[in-house]
């Protein structure tokens, strides 16, 4: 009998303690799990680093439906199992207004069980994975949202470009890995959507250096186009071990790898035509990019890479949904993030009925002089693309 | 095509077999599987690429530069730790190598960073008919031919080559005949260090690298030399060849996926079938 009268002292006393604070008009506190340790460590942080200038952000201009907003973050050591203890912790003892999603999208997969459970909202910005979002029908999840393009998109606007200028064969050679596979799979599938023959498609091990058959193979078959779906090591011996067997593509595109500046540090000219991917750079021409990437750098003292403005950007959209709401109901929020049509540092948001992102779109560079320009899409180009890339031996 | 694959094969085999040189020495002359061959490897390489990007040195200049730095490493190592499992269980040697590259490999990555650095030195090929022969790895070729030669001639010609040799026949009889078989350990030692390094050069100029590029290297050393027949000094040069071209071979008939499984179940296969490996063990 105690133990009952106890507990509904404290359920009353709870009762009484929420409604006090809602009356008090406390903050409204957004919780997240981030991997600020651990393997990613690096990104987590910068995705921090994002949320945070979107909380200073949300904050000068008068916070979120008249209250101040507060990040409450915890460490989840880049390991899917402690970032779902912790999103658990911050829904049911810290009981926070709202959440945003962790880093990677193993780390989201994870966590997304624990907020569709207690059915709360998580606008999900790093998680590139399809299948978090696209379920079967029986599994189908209602309150996760996407950011970021999918995997699947980042070798389109190479395939694109190739398409447009009448080329018709394409050799795909991918990492064995889940993003490179998924990568490569979405750039064979685009390619035959637009009427290219894809002759060639090999994967190789992850950490493997030897490409010398794999490229004699490709040589033979003389392709128009190789997509290739690469992290940074094997992007910059695949290319060397291009020229070392004199293969000559008239377009050559790498995924991961090919838009960072030691890609070119290491490879010097070598580089020189190869088309890289990205989410986002900071000179896309996107509303108050130039002002987010001179704020971020002043406040943390380096340089916002694309995990900083998806981490920003997805904060902002869930401001804004809630704004559109006026409420902080998940389901209310869940229509407006359906709904929503927004323009952001990143670029587009717009999801479809599962929350995958459809507007947000990739961006294609190339290395030019030293240079890496953007050459794709249109509406954002700093440069034409070089097109067709020259030969080795007439460089 | 598999004219360009075949190439290709013997290229690497050739650098495969220099390598796996070293460490069919350790194994003839003092029974040990050195596990921090490959680790050695690698700090050849950063030697060569220091020299080449500090001081603008020629990487082909800086083989014989590394050689003698990783020769002194090498003696180093044996003096301080390795003399110390000569004639200790097989496991006790296993386990201090292991971690010597453990060490070695961390180090490496607290100095240099783990990222990756090149040597963008000799890129490109000559193209020859319908085949390509990549500069780099040509120039390797010949370095490693030459080098693999000039240690037959030392083991085969010189008084401290016979020594060597002696020694890994039989310890005992050396020490008879008056071989100071301490010496000869340190001396081993410090070479297939110096074979590693000249690898490593000469890698360095091919490929990018990274603290952990080496551990591959011990273990396609090892299939080498099982190949070849441990502690079989022919059989290295032979068995590095020979794994050359399987790898290739094999993925191009198979996938890339697929041609390390080749290697690998053929080293399961030769180990039950012959395991004195295909020139056989231990003679010189």
């Amino acid at each position: 009998m105690t133990t009952k009268a106890l507990g509904a002292l404290i359920t009353a006393m709870g009762v009484l303690a929420g409604g006090l604070s809602a009356q008090a008009q406390g903050p409204v506190r957004i919780g997240a799990s981030l991997s600020l340790t651990g393997t990613y460590a690096k990104l987590g942080k910068n995705q921090h680093e994002g949320y945070k200038l979107c909380e200073k952000d949300l904050n000068a201009k008068g916070g979120l439906l008249g209250r101040k907003v507060q990040l409450v973050v915890y460490d989840d050591q880049s390991t899917p199992a402690t970032a779902v203890r912790l999103y658990e912790k911050l829904i049911t003892e810290d009981g926070v207004d709202g959440v945003m999603g962790p880093y990677s999208s193993p780390v989201t997969e994870a966590s997304v069980n624990v907020t569709e459970k207690y059915k709360k909202v998580m606008v999900a910005p790093l998680a590139a994975t399809t299948s978090i979002f696209k379920r079967p029908p029986d599994k189908k999840r209602h309150y996760v949202f996407m950011v970021i393009s999918p995997a699947e998109a980042y070798l389109e606007g190479l395939i694109d470009m190739a398409a447009k200028r009448g080329f018709k064969t394409v050799a795909v050679v991918n990492e064995d890995t889940l993003f490179s596979k998924a990568a490569a799979a979405g750039a064979a599938e685009i390619a035959k959507k637009k009427g290219m023959h894809v002759v060639y498609a090999e994967a190789y091990p992850k950490g493997n250096t030897d490409f010398s058959a794999l490229l004699t193979k490709v040589k033979s078959l003389n392709p128009d186009v190789i997509a290739a779906a690469t992290y940074f090591d094997d992007a910059v011996a695949l290319t060397r071990q291009m020229r070392e067997l004199d293969v000559n593509p008239r377009m050559y595109g790498v995924t991961v790898g090919g838009d960072l500046p030691e890609f070119y540090d290491t490879l010097k000219t070598n580089a020189e035509y190869v088309y890289g991917a990205t989410q986002w750079e900071h000179v896309l021409p996107y509303p108050g990019n130039t002002e987010f990437f001179e704020a971020y750098a002043k406040e943390f003292g380096h340089e916002p890479s694309y995990h900083s403005a998806a981490g920003y950007a997805g904060c902002l959209i869930y401001a804004e949904a809630v704004k559109r709401a006026g409420s902080l109901d998940a389901d209310r929020v869940r229509e407006q993030l359906l709904k929503l049509e927004m323009r952001t540092v990143f670029g587009d948001y717009k999801v479809d009925g599962d929350g995958f992102q459809v507007a947000h779109r990739m961006v294609t560079l190339q290395w030019q002089e030293g240079r890496k320009l953007v050459v794709w899409p249109d509406e954002v180009v700093q440069a034409k693309p070089r097109i067709p890339t020259p030969p080795w031996n007439q460089r | 095509m598999l004219g360009q694959v075949v190439i290709s094969g013997i290229l690497s085999g050739a650098l495969y077999a220099m390598v796996a040189l070293g460490l069919a020495l350790i194994f003839g002359v003092m029974r040990i599987i050195n596990v921090a061959h490959g680790p050695l490897l690698m700090l050849g390489a950063y030697t060569t690429y220091f020299l080449y990007s500090a001081l603008g040195i020629n990487p082909y200049l800086t083989v014989p530069v590394s050689m003698l730095v990783l020769f002194v490493v090498g003696v180093l190592l044996e003096r301080t730790l390795v003399f110390r499992v000569v004639d200790a269980p097989e496991l006790s040697s296993l386990l201090l190598t292991f971690g010597i590259s453990i060490a070695l490999v961390n180090l490496a990555q607290l100095l240099f960073t783990s990222d990756l650095r090149a040597v963008e030195y000799l890129t490109g090929s000559w193209v020859v008919g319908p085949f390509a022969l990549s500069k780099s790895r040509l120039v390797a070729f010949v370095f490693a031919g030459a080098l693999t030669g000039l240690a037959f001639l030392f083991l085969g010609w010189t008084k401290l080559g016979k020594a060597i040799r002696a020694t890994s026949q039989s310890r005992e009889v050396a020490m008879v005949c008056g071989i100071n078989v301490q010496r000869i350990h340190l001396i081993t030692f410090g070479l297939a260090a110096a074979l590693a390094a000249a690898g490593g050069a000469l890698i360095a100029v091919i490929v990018a690298i990274q603290p952990e590029m080496g551990q591959i290297w011990t273990f396609k050393s090892f299939l080498v030399i099982v190949l070849g027949g441990a502690g079989n000094y022919p059989g290295a040069l032979l068995g590095g060849v020979l794994l050359g071209l399987i790898e290739q071979v094999a993925s191009l008939f198979l996938t890339t996926q697929l041609s390390e499984v080749v290697a690998y179940v053929l080293l399961v296969v030769i180990l039950l079938v012959r395991p004195t490996g295909l020139l056989g063990g231990r003679q010189t």
